[in-house]
């Protein structure tokens, strides 16, 4: 499947210089290079996943090297969505370069040495689980993200100095509204991607909480996200102190998802 | 064929040169009849506008200097200036450099700011007149027609004409940048100057939904409330307003400031927290500067739009840099057009001639044939013509290629 990854990598990179450039450049024509490039990306990585499924036995989101692909996957998934949705390419060009490094880093871990244990891949639970936590990192990805526009923007517009992202990054409104619907959409994930874990943790061990530091970190982020989401909904809070929240609740993510492996999680996987 | 442009526009004539050459529709036809000869000048057309006063011609390769100075003869008797006088300001463009200077010229490269959208419409007003007079030919149609397309070339696929230079369009641009779409927004003038006035058509014709205008006298506010369906308020009256208002500007001869931070927070607070943007344009300032601390909420000063304008601008002349280099692939392309319509009549007496020995040669032999049913003598006709098709094709071919490679030493 290796090969098949590496395509996938080089529609991504293809991609992401396009976006970028577009994003210099702003134009259309580059633009879509970078968009049928992402679709072709997508197509490749979703039959790539595939082939690990049926090839390996089980669901492709068990190691760090598969949860990575995943991780890059949903993320295209979710920028498709917030393209179609919001029409916004300055997206791609923030995107598509950590989608890239991630396929790149996944590549780089090799084949799979580690098979998952029969008790993971027994139960459908455990697949649901870690599949909504996934897309769930990749909407905070989103937030994250829109939030950096919406402060970069913002501060031009206070400061009044009009440099060259002041012309290519989408307006107030737009990133603040992306960010509400994905954290919106990430808190939702978040919720039952911790539901579903503690669920299969109490079938599986008979307990549903283990004082694992992950466990502690995605309550943690879980908190964060609430309090985030339920302002921004309700609208009376919005704009740059909500933008920061969002820069600072993907740290806690990025804690959660990868800084817990050192702090003797047994949560080893992704 | 070869295509002259001879004229002069806001960086060579001053304004006293350009109104005396400038040509009324009527007198444009006129001068094209007048003008166009069919022997010198075999086709023409009058570029007038405010900022510029061009005649594009075409006439055979010989008389290319000849023309040059008949157009610009024509240009002085027209504005009725002594002979000789416009040799200062005037300046002749023969083909690259013509086909250049109209795609600049078209494309708004050449205007007095890049990018402004009109010089378009006054190129297709030109074409239209000459069509009228009859004076565009073969060569200027094909011209004409390819600059339309390069000006919108340049204008899809760069951003020349994409950020405002003005400040009245600022409210708009700015309102973009914060709102994302102007439609549905409400606006609220705090004097009734023209420039607010200016501002606030933008912002209608951009989808702004309700328009308030306070001032102090009530009846100036009035005349404009009737232009846009506005309602009137009196300046203390602001405070009522003030939470329902996206976009503020703000113009009036006050001393002091008319719109206070405490003010500013308790309406952002009424409307939770939607961002509000204020423009003000007037000098001395009427809006307190430290109404800019407030979260959400944005204040432009007149130095502010103008430091927009100033980026914007220098966007356009990175842009600008684009356009010239499709504007340069697009002569290319149309010189090469230009050449192949040049050989393009002598391809078509030669095909002819090949085809009349054809018919010839047949009419001799016809006799020894005898008697031929109408199928047969069909038959034999594209038989002949099918014969000298091929055989004429790949030497026409060799022409073509023989012709542009000639023509591409001989410019070198």
């Amino acid at each position: 499947m290796r090969s098949l990854l590496l395509a996938v990598l080089a529609a991504y990179l293809i991609a992401a210089i396009h976006s970028i450039l577009a994003f210099v450049n702003k134009r259309r024509s580059l633009q879509r290079v970078a968009e049928w490039s992402t679709a072709a990306g997508f197509i490749l990585h979703t039959c790539a996943l595939a082939a690990d499924w049926v090839i390996d036995g089980h669901y492709p989101l068990f190691s760090l090297r598969e949860a990575l692909s995943f991780l890059a996957w949903a993320l295209v998934a979710l920028y498709s969505l917030v393209l179609y949705r919001y029409r916004t390419q300055a997206v791609g060009a923030f995107t598509m370069p950590l989608v890239s490094v991630l396929t790149l880093v996944a590549l780089l871990f090799g084949t799979n040495s580690t098979n998952a244990p029969a008790a993971f891949s027994a139960t459908w639970l455990f697949p649901i689980h870690t599949t909504l936590l996934i897309f769930a990192y990749a909407a905070f990805f989103i937030v994250f993200m829109a939030s950096v526009m919406y402060l970069l923007q913002e501060r031009e517009l206070k400061l009044k100095t009009f440099g060259a992202t002041f012309h290519r990054l989408p307006s107030l409104t737009t990133v603040n509204d992306i960010a509400t619907s994905s954290a919106t959409l990430g808190l939702t994930l978040l919720t039952l991607g911790i539901a579903t874990g503690v669920i299969w943790s109490s079938i599986r061990f008979g307990r549903f909480w283990r004082n694992d530091p992950k466990e502690i970190f995605a309550l943690l982020t879980w908190g964060l996200y609430f309090f985030l989401t339920i302002y921004r909904l309700t609208a009376h809070w919005r704009g740059r102190s909500a933008a920061w929240l969002g820069v600072v609740g993907f740290a806690l993510v990025l804690l959660t998802f990868l800084g817990t492996r050192f702090l003797g999680s047994y949560h080893v996987f992704g | 064929m070869s295509i002259l442009l001879v004229g002069v526009n806001h960086k060579t004539a001053p304004v006293e040169i350009r109104e005396r050459l400038a040509f009324t529709d009527e007198a444009c036809a006129n001068g094209l009849r007048q003008l166009v000869d069919g022997e010198i000048v075999r086709e023409g057309l009058i570029v007038s506008t405010c900022n510029r006063v061009e005649i594009l011609g075409a006439t055979s390769n010989d008389q290319l200097e000849f023309g040059a100075g008949r157009i610009a003869q024509f240009l002085d008797t027209s504005g009725s200036l002594p002979a000789g006088f416009l040799n200062a300001h005037i300046y002749r463009h023969t083909n690259e450099e013509a086909v250049r200077h109209l795609f600049r010229v078209a494309s708004s490269l050449d205007s007095m700011v890049v990018g402004e959208p009109q010089v378009l419409g006054q190129v297709r007003h030109a074409y239209a007149l000459g069509v009228e007079a009859g004076t565009v030919g073969r060569v200027l149609n094909r011209l004409v027609h390819h600059t339309f397309k390069v000006a919108k070339r340049v204008r899809n696929e760069t951003g020349i004409a994409a950020n405002a230079v003005s400040i009245s369009y600022m409210a708009v641009e700015l309102g973009k940048k914060i709102f994302d779409t102007l439609k549905g927004c409400s606006v609220l003038l705090i004097g009734a100057g023209e420039m607010a006035e200016l501002s606030a058509r933008h912002l209608v014709n951009a989808g702004a939904a309700r328009v308030t205008i306070a001032n102090r006298t009530e009846e100036t506010a009035r005349q404009i409330a009737n232009e846009f369906g506005a309602t009137t308020i009196r300046l203390d009256q602001i405070d009522q307003v003030l939470h329902e208002t996206d976009v503020i500007i703000c113009s009036t001869g006050a001393p002091d400031y008319i719109v206070t931070e405490e003010q500013t927070r308790k309406a952002l607070a009424r409307r939770r927290n939607r961002p509000t943007c204020f423009i003000d344009i007037s000098v001395p300032r009427n809006i307190d500067p430290a109404v800019s601390n407030i979260p959400n909420v944005f204040v432009f000063d007149i130095d502010d739009l103008e430091s927009v304008i100033s980026s914007n601008i220098r966007e356009r002349e990175r842009e600008a840099e684009r356009a010239e280099l499709i504007v340069q692939s697009e002569v290319m392309q149309f010189q090469q057009k230009l050449r192949l319509m040049d050989i393009g009549p002598s391809i078509g007496a030669l095909k002819q001639n090949m085809q009349d020995v054809a018919r010839a040669e047949m009419a001799k032999q016809r006799k020894r044939l005898g008697v031929l049913t109408r199928e047969q003598e069909e038959a034999i006709e594209s038989l002949l013509m099918s014969t000298v098709n091929k055989i004429s094709h790949p030497l026409i071919s060799q022409m073509r290629r023989f012709y542009e490679s000639n023509e591409t030493d001989s410019e070198d």
